[in-house]
């Protein structure tokens, strides 16, 4: 069965069930893509470009847009290098299936740890560079001239010699029949042109509009509805239902079990499904974990705090020899809760099942992922599947690793032969069924010399590992390596400070609660372990704590550049106006460098973040805008997680079930951030993770400042800071 | 003494890791080695031998994994054993299945463990001594933090 969108912008027809559906940017477009890559596609250039004789530039993304201005930014260097006039440009996904079948030719469409754009940024830029370079090829063939004597420029391709110029769009045919060249040399970024411009984001006017589709919105024609209820407690299986109770209630068309936790209604109807759902007797298997508890599992963590059995993620010298002999040593104990991603849009999937196709519609930060997930539930060879992906209401790592509701879609379709379904969680059923930030603890031991000079520090992280939960083929002989994200020897998670000794190990404590990478990952805590932690170290020893920061910075200049800048720009060593109070933060993650100076007050126990200054050095910044609303929503999400994040685990199950419970900060609370872009060059860092982790470090720091209380477990919430 | 554990974890801690990518240890190079031991060197065809197995799979943590061999499973002509071998995973050598005529079809489903994308190889010997292979390449995406997709 082929699939129709019916596209009005680009004015044709894309496939056929759905006719009528209109769809804007990042529109799936498998069929064509599919058909042309045996038949060749007259208006494909290469794969990355499209170009129509209205002038239109059409990039192609691999990469999911969810928020995080991927799909602007790597059109930018598309762009930058094809030369074309950025007004003409527009976008759109190649489907996951269509990249199977041409061979991967967009590579990875996986959307997570801050790589979208400095792990595609190479190819994508060659790909605009040959596409020009084919453009230029194709006018100078029609001109009988050598290709080097002609330029392009926004679209248009001159040969000064004759005084000649024509337009991609005239040259876009005869173009897209040369050999894609290779070695094409790309610009110095200094000569930037499109790329490193604070541009406009092309979604911005579709979102403003409510033009914009996003997973929960799809309706296909003759479309079911689909609500499902999965065991709550953590690895609980479904026992029975009682279909009969429901069956005969309005719009109900099927009661299935769906895998071997879950059961769904079907109706004609979203709200029939869930109320049918809410009346429909079902009994839970709880299995082992019925009765666990958080006390239960902060007991089953802690303890790793002291154990023996540690794996060894970091070392240098040895700090526990240094600490032993130190002349006096420091020691902190901090803990970190389980956390929900709490995406704006919960989890979603449109599928369209027969025996030999199966199609969904999602919203995802991989498209392949969802189209391995789909085929799979499907019982069906990838090549007879297809996905169609969606911008994300929100994704924050939990659309990317664990595609779970995309295999219910598939498995509750497959009842319905034919007929798309949707399938949408409630809120209670996202909150309930989360890949969670994982629980852990660190205890933090430093050792100091008498002139108050770290000697050795000693860094045990006990609790959970994400890999050995998701991946565990990924371990790295029994290590996680993301487990110490900013400890690390060296990449991108490296240590940011240069000590004579340091021990980073990780006794690893997994309790049954799935856990998931959460924008920042571990970066998040372990910055606020290290970072709250010198700046205990510097307050024992009597020191400033950004000059003790720099102290242990010499090897890390852009750390220290960082650091420097955001004291300078929040004027750190001079008064601060009356009640305000400073603090610090700074490391290094996802391959770029990180600081924050955070000024608060606390009246009467309430804190106000009033400002944070934080910079960032990404290496290269393709668009310095996005930057700044990036770390400025990050700042949104970190905050939060610090302020109020927190699910807690009762009768083997999260007992967070709504926003009333699992608040996220509001616009009164938010600060102004000032965001310094400094880029430094010689390297590609990431973005939308990174900076979210110097926030809370700094805000503790500045409220430690403040009251002289240590917080060392979160959330904040749960300390009373008028004492 | 020391262990392989305490040794690689030793020479992870003196050198450093790469947080990324994964931990696949294999290489094409000792897949081929495996392969050699497991032929005694001799020639292998192309041929008789179907790996089913995804284009694509989401984790690796669990592939579905078929192998089916063209045999009429006799005395005197049947398969002996199929070997699946991974180009790119800690061991390159993931399964092994024996069979006798008595087995009465060649034909083994199982879930296999990968740990990254890589080029997964069916490996077939004959009761004449002869061998035959299919390959398959499979993309293991990953998604979020670690990134082999």
């Amino acid at each position: 069965m082929k699939t129709t969108l019916d596209v009005t912008r680009r004015g044709f027809v894309v496939g056929g069930a759905s006719a009528g559906f209109m769809l804007g940017m990042g529109l799936p477009l498998g069929d064509r893509l599919g058909a042309h890559a045996q038949t060749g596609f007259p208006d494909e250039i290469n794969a990355w470009v499209v170009i129509q004789p209205d002038e239109t530039v059409v990039i192609r993304i691999a990469r999911s847009e969810m928020g995080q201005g991927t799909l602007t930014g790597l059109a930018q260097l598309v762009a930058e290098e094809l030369e074309c006039d950025w007004a003409n440009v527009t976008t759109e996904y190649p489907t996951p299936a269509t990249n199977l079948e041409r061979g991967r030719v967009w590579q990875s469409m996986s959307t997570g740890g801050s790589r979208g754009i400095r792990e595609s940024e190479q190819y994508v830029r060659e790909g605009g560079a040959a596409a020009r370079q084919m453009l230029i090829q194709a006018a100078a063939d029609a001109w009988g001239v050598d290709a080097s004597e002609c330029t392009a420029a926004k679209g248009v391709i001159s040969h000064e010699g004759s005084g000649q110029s024509t337009t991609y769009g005239q040259v876009a045919e005869a173009a897209a029949k040369l050999e894609v060249p290779s070695g094409i040399p790309l610009k110095d970024p200094k000569d930037w042109t499109i790329a490193g411009q604070p541009l406009k984001r092309l979604d911005t006017r579709d979102k403003l509009t409510g033009k914009q589709i996003y997973g929960a919105d799809i309706k296909l024609p003759g479309m079911l509805n689909a609500a499902i209820r999965q065991c709550p407690i953590f690895e609980g299986k479904l026992a029975s239902f009682d279909a009969a109770e429901v069956k005969n209630m309005p719009g109900v068309k099927h009661v299935v079990q769906v895998g071997d936790d879950a059961v769904a209604v079907v109706a004609e109807r979203w709200w029939q499904a869930k109320t049918a759902l809410d009346a429909l007797p079902i009994e839970w298997d709880g299995g082992e974990h019925a009765n666990l508890t958080s006390a239960e599992i902060a007991a089953f963590v802690e303890e790793g705090l002291d154990a023996e059995d540690a794996i060894t993620g970091n070392t240098v010298g040895d700090a526990k020899a240094a600490i032993a002999a130190a002349a006096s040593t420091v020691e902190a104990v901090y803990a970190y809760p389980f956390q929900h991603h709490a995406t704006m849009e919960p989890m979603n999937a449109t599928a369209l099942w027969t025996e030999d196709r199966c199609e969904v519609w999602c919203p995802t930060q991989n498209g392949e992922a969802a189209l391995a997930a789909a085929a799979e539930a499907a019982g069906l060879p990838p090549q007879q599947c297809e996905v169609y992906k969606y911008h994300l209401g929100g994704g924050f790592g939990r659309r990317g690793a664990v595609h779970d509701y995309v295999r219910q879609a598939v498995l509750i379709a497959q009842n319905v032969p034919g007929t798309p379904v949707k399938l949408l969680w409630t809120r209670e059923e996202d909150m309930a069924h989360g890949a969670y930030h994982p629980i852990t603890r660190a205890k933090m031991t430093a050792g100091l010399n008498e002139a108050g000079e770290i000697t050795g520090l000693h860094v045990r992280i006990a609790g959970q590992s994400i890999l050995a939960g998701l991946m565990p083929q990924r371990l790295q002989d029994g290590m996680d390596p993301v487990t110490f994200q900013c400890l690390a020897a060296e990449g991108d998670h490296a240590l940011a400070y240069t000590f004579p000794n340091f021990l980073a190990d990780h006794a690893m404590r997994n309790p049954p609660v799935r856990p998931g990478f959460w924008r920042g990952v571990n970066a998040n805590q372990n910055a606020i372990y290290m970072e709250c932690f010198i700046d205990e170290v510097a307050h024992a020893a009597g020191k400033d704590p950004l000059d003790f920061r720099m102290s242990m910075l010499g090897n890390h200049p852009k750390n220290a550049a960082v650091l420097k800048a955001v004291a300078e720009r929040a004027g750190w060593g001079t008064p601060a106006p009356d009640g305000i109070f400073r603090g610090l933060a700074q490391c290094s993650a996802f391959g770029s460098h990180l600081a924050a100076c955070a000024e608060i007050s606390v009246t009467d126990g309430n804190l106000k973040i009033h400002r944070i200054v934080a910079a960032t050095d990404s290496g290269h910044a393709v668009n310095p805008q996005q930057i700044e609303a990036q770390v400025e929503g990050s700042f949104v999400y970190g905050l939060s997680a610090m302020l109020y994040g927190e699910c807690t685990v009762a009768d083997g199950r999260i007992e967070q079930a709504n926003f009333d419970t699992y608040p996220v900060m509001h616009i009164d609370e938010m600060p102004e951030v000032e965001t310094i872009v400094m880029p430094s060059g010689g390297f590609w860092g990431g973005v939308g993770e990174p900076t979210i982790a110097v926030a809370a470090p700094a805000v503790l720091n500045a409220l430690f400042a403040a009251t002289g209380k240590r917080v060392r477990s979160f959330p904040l919430k749960h300390h009373d800071l008028s004492a | 003494m020391v262990s392989r554990r305490a040794a690689l974890l030793g020479a992870g801690a003196a050198g450093g890791f790469a947080l990324l990518p994964g931990t696949a240890s294999a290489t094409v190079e000792l897949r081929d080695q495996v392969l050699a031991e497991l032929t005694r060197v001799a020639p292998v065809d192309t041929g008789r031998v179907t790996l089913t197995i995804p284009g694509v799979a989401e984790n690796g943590l669990s592939v579905y994994t078929i192998v089916e061999v063209e045999s009429p499973m006799t005395e005197a002509d049947h398969v002996r054993a199929v070997h699946i071998l991974a180009a790119n995973n800690p061991i390159a050598r993931l399964f092994t299945a024996s069979f006798t005529p008595a087995s009465g079809i060649a034909r083994v489903a199982t879930n296999i463990r990968l740990g990254g994308s890589q080029e997964v190889t069916a490996l077939a010997e004959m009761s004449d001594g002869s061998f035959w292979q299919d390959r398959k390449q499979v993309v293991v995406t990953i998604a979020a933090c670690v990134d082999g997709g």
